[in-house]
């Protein structure tokens, strides 16, 4: 599997939450496939060199919110129509990573329109980028 | 989980030599299927209690009671129900890995030929070369072998992966991942490797000086400790910090930094309520908690 889950030891979530979210984000920009197979938890467990349980506790999470299923005796794997990340999720997930932006412009000394600006830009560039590219 | 003794449970233990107090009034208890990560400096006590467990040292005082016994006047017969991974690689030099384990395998009733061989396959363990003449790596992964043979109720690491590179450390943690996937044992682990073990860890205890600062679940110590971080010009008054709790307050080349052990909204709150003083808000790693409770000179409570 070339996807891969990271963990850090300084984020301020738990590893099993890493876990959850890391997968969530593979699936969501469709480099776990449906239908794709994941790694076990002993596999996973053993790469990532941490407790199984914490492996099979985001496993859980993700297998009853419809992401994984577990075939009995086969594995587990991506489910075939794996929920899309809901408008709550995405609004988290950018709240977050806006205030990690805003921060870094603030002890950086910009302003407020530069920092807005500096978005619009890299945002157009990245769509220009993926017009590009035909997606 | 009624029915099952809890694992380890120590009530008020303390350890003298002579006039020094090494462990002093000392509870913990390691739960079934949990991984219990004994940290402190050297001279804190960890290797005090792990003899006092394994009924080689006896205590002042205090109750130990190991798999539900008495650690110390049961501890022939606990003993094959422990496995030991010991802080020196400790067998006879002339023997060799087979002696060794057919050695092992008469003296436990659940002695486990099939995956004892099985795993010194996997650690390429040479079976024919005498114990004395093994690399580092190799004598601790053989006592690794040796202390799982029996499949014990309870797995007691005592610094286990001290002088071994970064390869043998890793294979050792996997195969300890591995262990614990199969078979969900008990683990008291004593280590100075945290970053290894904080991905393992269920449990945490930091010693200092022979009492335990610290003894809760990883997550929630991981979700109580943080970092802050203050710009020259911005930064509160000790006093102020105090007042947030804060344990490890130092100067940096860049500003203050503090590290608070209960952050939590009202934490937050209060800092934003006094003007953006507070540059950074970051979580820790077990290493950086650690070396903020313990190298703490007051000590006291964390």
């Amino acid at each position: 599997m070339s996807a891969v889950v990271h963990i850090d030891p300084k984020d301020a979530a738990p590893i099993w939450r890493q876990i959850e979210d890391g997968v969530r984000r593979l699936v969501a920009s469709g480099a776990l496939a449906p239908g794709a197979p994941v790694p076990s938890v002993r596999e996973l467990a053993r790469e990532l060199r941490i407790n199984p349980a914490t492996v099979a506790k985001g496993y859980q999470r993700l297998v009853d919110a419809g992401v994984l299923l577990v075939r009995r005796g086969e594995g587990t794997f991506v489910a075939d129509n794996p929920p899309p990340t809901t408008a709550t999720e995405r609004r988290e997930e950018l709240a977050a990573a806006a205030r990690r932006f805003a921060a870094l412009a603030a002890t950086l000394g910009a302003a407020r329109s530069e920092t807005v600006n500096s978005i619009e830009k890299a945002w157009d560039e990245f769509a220009a980028a993926r017009k590009g590219r035909g997606q | 989980m009624n029915d099952t003794p809890t694992p380890v449970r120590l009530e008020g233990l303390n350890v003298r030599y002579g006039a020094v107090k090494a462990v002093r009034d000392l509870s913990l208890s390691v739960w079934a299927g949990s991984v219990y990560a004994l940290l402190g400096r050297n001279g804190s006590g960890k290797s005090s209690l792990v003899r006092c467990l394994l009924g080689q040292q006896r205590a002042a005082s205090g109750q130990i009671h190991l798999l539900g016994e008495d650690a110390w006047r049961r501890r022939t017969r606990l003993m094959r129900r422990v496995g030991v991974v010991p802080e020196e690689p400790d067998a006879p030099l002339a023997m060799t890995a087979r002696q060794l384990a057919a050695f092992c395998s008469h003296l436990y009733p659940t002695w486990d030929d099939a995956s004892v061989a099985e795993r010194l396959s996997r650690f390429a363990v040479p079976r024919g070369v005498p114990f004395g003449r093994l690399s580092k790596g190799q004598k601790g992964q053989l006592m690794l072998t040796l202390a799982l043979g029996h499949r014990p109720e309870l797995l007691v690491l005592d610094d286990p992966t001290i002088g071994l590179d970064v390869v043998a450390r890793r294979e050792f943690y996997e195969e300890l991942v591995a262990e614990l996937a199969d078979r969900g044992a008990t683990v008291l682990i004593t280590t100075h490797d945290l970053a290894a073990v904080e991905g393992i860890a269920t449990h945490v205890g930091i010693l200092k000086d022979g009492e335990l600062l610290v003894d809760e679940g990883l997550e929630p110590l991981k979700a109580r400790f943080r970092t802050l971080r203050f710009g020259p010009e911005r930064a509160p008054a000790a006093g102020e910090l105090r007042g947030l709790g804060a344990l490890a307050v130092c100067k940096t080349a860049w500003g203050l930094e503090a590290v608070v052990p209960r952050f939590d909204e009202a934490v937050a709150a209060r800092l934003q309520a006094e003007g953006d003083v507070a540059v950074a808000v970051e979580a820790m790693s077990l290493e950086e908690i650690f070396s903020a409770v313990v190298g703490n000179g007051a000590g006291g409570e964390a």
